[in-house]
């Protein structure tokens, strides 16, 4: 018996939220990213689980891309929170905040 | 129909021309911009010898040297390069092609600093012009329309006097949130159209907003509110290039601090932009809303004329008292094109050409003595006939053709207005408005004639410590050609007024007009 | 028919051809491009004198000439064509000999005035005199509105040129643009009636062109309007009653008149333009700028005929004038000063008859007049010249011994301005008088009396013109020299003389054309001017046809009443004039009596106020109105635009606040925009 796709989009809802939760309240830069992180699993969650019940593809296709995508954001991100460190000795993003008028 | 003609080809050489202007170097770059833009002016000159065109280009009468060709499609609409040539776009287009090349002309002396791009950017705003008195499609004419902006602004901005950002950007932004506001009631009539159009072709649509009935209703708005409505963002745009009061303000800001040649390209050819929509959209596509609102929009006129002349009676810059005395002379096409007469839209398309002569003709003679003293200010300057002769003689030849001397340009124009309106049974009170609206002649005479006594006559002084010498050459030869054009245009203006009068006649028939 | 009609259009075309010459080789020519202009305006006089004697039919039978030569505009579709044509007829004939001489005789005498003295600018100066006589002739035999209007205009701008000649100075620029500034306050009514006649009858010629159509001239088609309903005749009079209209037309394009013909108020230019050269002013009075104004309303009497009223207010503008005019020049002390309010005076005269419906008298006056009034300016600038460019008349004295050839012609100038028989001027200021006097008794009702009351100013005139123009003449010529300039006077030369001598007999016999006493006294038929001008070919300007409008629409008639008692006394108060000016300053060693005037003298000498309050038009409201529009400009057109400017940057300074910089602060307003539109989307029932 295959499992409800109720139970999937439960999950992934569930996982959007803690991820939106750390984004929201966290300031440290790595939890910030792995904070996306997980948001962006989420919704690759639903990608999954609408793609196995309509029994079409394209949806599973698309997560592939998007977890390769993830890669690349993450190294971009890592490398963002190494020039942070090296600028402010410090990886809370609440303080790097200069980049504005 | 060709695909292209003649007018893609001035416009092709003025384009090509830039490019290759600005990749020449800034020493040369005058002598060749000024020899590639002779190719333009050699061209309208054949095109005005071959002309063969005879009615209104937008009320089917047979435009010459028409091309068209399909592009994109919009939607449901139609987008085609289409231009073409009819009585009232070719003196404008003469217009635009020789005061371009005297411009440059007169720019040798006082551009001493990145000419390449200068004289690039001048032949640039040279082939937009082309384009937009020659467009036929609203999408085309839009794109010319915004693209003469571009070189204006760097023009100014670049190679302005000392408050040149000011000014630069004030007459970006004032000109574009007027096209903007223009683009809102343009398609307003478009969608109000519905089916009956399927393009964005002028001709088209003009034709159509005349047909009784085919205006329907669009975001609810019936369709004589919609003629209103589209009518007053349409003016109010148009308007700010004319510029009519009170939407005139950018105008002696940019004069003030533009370049002497650009000055000439901004009051000789620009300005008409301004008063040639205005009578190929709103005099022409809406004349139901014009007649019934005559009354209103003939004080915008009389209100430029006289408050324009009164300001540049006012000021003390030279420069700024012809950028003031534009905005009067402006005033008059309104009158002539509100009047629905003959020699009213007759007139005032004169006038256009007219006005572009003699405005661009002081402006350049007062940049050429500007060139030798480094001030406009009348109190800074006397007794300049004393040495510069010959150019003083041209200052006072061109300020009595502003003030309307007979047997001159400007008389001609501003006469057949004058006739247009006072005949008029659609302007009220036709006889006491015209009345009113020809002291402005009075005023003009008292203010040139004022600032030539303190500037020209008297003993000589000077305030700046600038040797004057006579003009160099190059500097007085565009000055003799322009006082040349406007005096053969005002002892014959049939050489560019039969070919007006046939174009706009036409405006006077048929379509949603009275009997009359 | 080949003859001289062709050749008219060169009587305007050869002074402008030495405008050309002189103005561009005029520095390459020996004498600076006065022989350019010499040779032209005597070909003009020439070409006159021949159409002058075809248009009499000395050279076969009697002609007259009215076709458009050339299109200047076409209208098409209902509009009117505007054309340029030529009209001559005996009034325009006669004028363009009398323009044509005098600017020869000008050019002459600016030989010795200008070139002997070593101006400089020459060739701008025979450039100006070239362009000048051109501009008056091509108006002269102008036969439409339209374009005597333009060349009117161009007179305005060779008088500009020519007043400030001198422009290194300070006066004459001023001058010159009083001068252009009043004369186009007039014609700014001007174009407003020529605009209003084209507009209301389709047509601006004088006079009706025959060819395969005949075109109508507007004073024929207002007579039918008048005579009929103005539909019939297609004229649109603009919802007024055509009488109303046509008096209202009539007196806009008077504006002109007044303007150019310096009559009050529009005077004031005048006398400041003797700034220009003197013969410069020889020629705007005598001939070109100032004779405008009268010629038109002559040439378009018919039009004027109409309407009483304005035949009314040109009499009554004429006869103050005179009077007005003449008492200021009693008190000047220069020379030329006195002339200019003479000629202010005498086109007064001129006018007087005109609004009288004595047209032939107004023409024998404006012909005269023109004979006399050049050469006393010519007189003037040979005293001039002998006083090393004084001209104030307390500085000379005892001329007379010194410059005979110049004190005789002058004399013979002044008696003919006082009109003492047999002078030219007595004829022709007598006929004005008279003719003002007999339709003043003879015309019923209100514009008998308005007449009536022009003549009694006209008649108190003439004293004072008889004594002004005698003071003139005894403190300059007369008396011991009161300083040594006048002791040795520079000599002057035929060039001077020359014109001179012409002009004296011409101011001694040109009243003999029209002696009306003499010929109501011995019964002859001498009067031929009015022969002249009372018949022709164009019925429609002649004096007959003049006098039948006079009396059908204007109510003007002539009552009976002999020439000769009017015309003593006239004589009686001329002579008394002499005699007063006579025993006040025909001594030795004249004084100022002008003291004795009290607080009238400072009254007249400022001109009754009158330049100042147009002074204070224009600096004193205009220039103060002007500076109010600047600052409203700048304050509120240009800060409105400002102001949204500044509403938009202050927006977006407090605006952009929101950009913190802190990520967490932009995650969670993208989160709570989120919820808000899903919020929206649920309310609003969901996407479509």
């Amino acid at each position: 018996m295959a499992i409800l796709s109720e139970f999937y989009l439960l999950l992934s809802a569930a996982v959007f939220s803690i991820g939106l939760y750390g984004i929201l309240t966290r300031s440290n830069a790595l939890v910030f990213l792995m904070s996306v992180e997980l948001m962006l699993n989420a919704a690759n969650i639903n990608l999954v689980a609408f793609s196995f019940h309509y029994g079409n593809v394209t949806g599973q296709v698309f997560s592939l891309f998007t977890m390769a995508l993830a890669a690349a954001e993450v190294a971009i991100g890592i490398g963002i929170v190494l020039v942070l460190y090296r600028n402010f000795e410090d990886i809370d993003v609440t303080k790097a905040a200069t980049m504005r008028w | 129909m060709a695909i292209a003609g003649p007018v893609e080809a001035l416009m092709a050489v003025a384009l090509v021309g830039a490019f290759v202007v600005f990749l020449a170097p800034d020493d040369s770059a005058g002598r060749i911009a000024t020899l590639v833009s002779l190719v333009p002016v050699a061209g309208s000159l054949w095109m005005y010898a071959v002309f063969d065109g005879s009615g209104n280009g937008l009320l089917g009468g047979d435009l010459a040297f028409e091309s068209s060709a399909a592009w994109i499609a919009l939607g449901r609409y139609e987008v085609a390069w289409h231009v073409g040539l009819d009585g009232i776009s070719l003196p404008l287009l003469l217009l635009t092609t020789v005061l371009t090349t005297l411009a440059l002309v007169s720019s040798w002396t006082p551009i001493d600093e990145r000419q390449s791009q200068f004289y690039g950017l001048v032949l640039l705003m040279e082939a937009s012009l082309i384009g937009v008195f020659t467009a036929l499609d609203f999408f085309v004419w839009l794109v010319f329309w915004e693209f003469v902006l571009i070189p204006m602004y760097f023009l100014i901005g670049v190679w302005g006097g000392p408050r040149r950002k000011y000014a630069a950007i004030k007459f970006f932004v004032y000109t574009n949130v007027a096209t903007l506001v223009m683009f809102v009631g343009f398609m307003a009539l478009v969608f109000g159209l519905g089916d009956s159009v399927s393009s964005f072709d002028l001709p088209a649509i003009a034709q159509a907003l005349r047909t009784p009935g085919e205006l329907g209703t669009f975001f609810g708005i019936d369709p004589g509110t919609l003629r209103l409505v589209a009518f007053t963002l349409m003016f109010a745009g148009f308007a700010v290039k004319v510029p009519v009061f009170p939407l005139h303000t950018w105008l002696p800001d940019a004069h003030v601090e533009a370049p002497t040649p650009v000055s000439v390209l901004l009051a000789g050819v620009l300005l008409k932009m301004g008063t040639y929509a205005l009578l190929r959209f709103n005099f022409t596509m809406l004349q139901e809303t014009a007649i019934a609102n005559a009354g209103v929009i003939v004080a915008f006129g009389v209100v430029s004329v006289i408050y324009g002349a009164l300001l540049a009676l006012a000021q003390q810059d030279l420069k700024r008292i012809v950028a003031y005395s534009s905005i009067s002379s402006m005033g008059y096409v309104i009158l002539g094109l509100v009047a629905f007469t003959p020699y009213g839209f007759g007139g005032a398309t004169f006038q256009m050409i007219a006005h572009g002569l003699i405005s661009g003709l002081l402006f350049m003679v007062v940049g050429v003595i500007y060139n030798e003293t480094h001030t406009r200010m009348v109190g800074d300057i006397s007794g300049m006939a004393d040495r510069m002769p010959w150019t003083v003689g041209v200052f006072v030849a061109a300020a009595f053709g502003y003030m309307g001397l007979p047997l001159m340009a400007g008389f001609a124009g501003e006469y057949l207005i004058f006739q247009g309106a006072f005949a008029s049974t659609v302007i009220p009170a036709a006889p006491l408005v015209t009345g009113v609206a020809m002291f402005g002649i009075v005023i003009v005479a008292g203010y040139l004639l004022w600032a030539m006594q303190r500037t020209l006559f008297g003993e000589y002084r000077l305030a700046t410590d600038y040797d004057v010498s006579r003009a160099p050459v190059h500097d007085v030869v565009p000055l003799v050609v322009l006082l040349a054009l406007v005096v053969a245009l005002g002892v014959q203006p049939r050489l560019v007024y039969d070919m007006i009068q046939d174009a706009v006649n036409p405006l006077l028939h048929g379509g949603v007009l009275p009997w009359w | 028919m080949a003859g001289v009609y062709d050749f008219v259009p060169a009587v305007a075309l050869l002074p402008f051809l030495a405008f050309v010459v002189s103005l561009f080789a005029g520095e390459y020519m020996p004498k600076r491009g006065a022989e350019a202009g010499i040779i032209a305006t005597a070909g003009s006089l020439a070409l006159s004198v021949w159409t002058l004697l075809t248009v009499a039919g000395i050279t076969g039978p009697a002609t007259s000439f009215n076709e458009n030569l050339y299109t200047w505009v076409a209208g098409g579709e209902g509009a009117v064509t505007l054309n340029f044509g030529i009209l001559v007829d005996p009034l325009s004939a006669l004028m363009l000999v009398i323009v044509s001489l005098i600017a020869f005789l000008v050019h002459v005498f600016s030989l010795g005035y200008m070139n002997d003295e070593g101006e400089t600018g020459l060739p701008r100066y025979y450039a100006g005199l070239g362009l000048f006589s051109a501009s008056m002739l091509a108006f002269v035999f102008s036969n439409n509105l339209l374009m005597a209007f333009m060349f009117f205009e161009l007179v305005g701008l060779c008088s500009y040129l020519l007043i400030g000649f001198w422009f290194r100075e300070a006066a004459p620029p001023s001058a010159a643009k009083k001068a252009f500034l009043v004369t186009r306050f007039g014609d700014y009514f001007f174009l407003i009636g020529v605009v209003g006649v084209f507009a209301t009858f389709g047509t601006g010629l004088f006079a009706p062109v025959e060819g395969a159509e005949t075109l109508a001239s507007f004073p024929e088609l207002a007579e039918e309007a008048l005579a009929g309903s103005a539909e019939e005749a297609g004229v649109n009079t603009f919802g007024y009653d055509p009488g109303t209209w046509f008096t209202i037309l009539g007196l806009l394009v008077l504006g002109g008149v007044v303007g150019k013909s310096a009559q009050f108020p529009l005077h004031t230019w005048l006398p400041d333009a003797m700034e220009g050269p003197t013969p410069v002013s020889a020629l705007i009075h005598a001939a070109t700028m100032v004779a405008a104004g009268v010629y038109l309303v002559a040439r378009m009497y018919g039009f004027y005929a109409l309407s009483p009223t304005a035949l009314a207010v040109i009499a009554l503008i004429g006869g103050f004038t005179a009077l007005f005019a003449a008492t200021m020049g009693v008190v000047k002390q220069e020379l030329k000063q006195v002339l200019a309010y003479s000629t202010i005076s005498q086109y007064g005269y001129m006018m007087l008859a005109l609004g009288a419906g004595g047209y032939t008298a107004a023409v024998f006056h404006l012909t005269t007049h023109a004979v006399f009034k050049a050469l006393l300016f010519l007189g003037a600038g040979s005293v001039i010249i002998a006083m090393h460019h004084e001209e104030n008349m307390w500085t000379m004295g005892g001329l007379r011994d010194r410059m005979p050839v110049t004190y005789y012609t002058f004399l013979s100038g002044s008696l003919a301005l006082a009109g003492i028989v047999p002078f030219a001027g007595f004829w022709s200021k007598d006929e004005v008088l008279f003719e003002a006097l007999i339709h003043g008794l003879g015309s019923e009702g209100a514009i008998g009396t308005l007449l009536l009351v022009g003549y009694a100013m006209g008649l108190v005139a003439v004293f004072f013109t008889a004594f002004y123009t005698f003071r003139m003449v005894f403190l300059t010529f007369h008396g011991e020299p009161r300083t040594d300039t006048a002791r040795d006077p520079e000599p002057v030369r035929w060039n001077v003389k020359g014109p001179l001598t012409v002009l004296g007999i011409g101011a001694a016999t040109v009243g003999f054309i029209n002696m009306v006493p003499v010929a109501e006294v011995t019964g002859r038929e001498i009067d031929y001017l009015h022969k002249w001008l009372a018949h022709g070919d164009i019925s429609v300007t002649t004096t007959e046809h003049y006098g039948e409008l006079l009396h059908t629409f204007a109510g003007v008639d002539p009552a009976e009443l002999g020439p000769v008692a009017p015309g003593a006394v006239s004589l009686v108060l001329a002579l008394a004039g002499v005699g007063a000016a006579w025993k006040l300053y025909n001594v030795p060693d004249p004084e100022e009596h002008t003291d004795k005037l009290g607080g009238a003298k400072t009254v007249l000498m400022h001109n009754y106020y009158l330049d100042e309050f147009q002074v204070w038009l224009a600096t004193g409201v205009t220039v103060p109105l002007a500076r109010a529009a600047d600052k409203f400009d700048q304050g509120v057109v240009d800060g409105v635009v400002n102001g949204i400017s500044s509403v938009s940057l202050f927006g977006g300074s407090r605006f952009r606040r929101i950009q913190s910089g802190v990520v967490t602060n932009y995650a969670t307003l993208m989160t709570l925009s989120l919820v808000l539109l899903l919020v929206v989307f649920v309310v609003a029932g969901g996407v479509v």
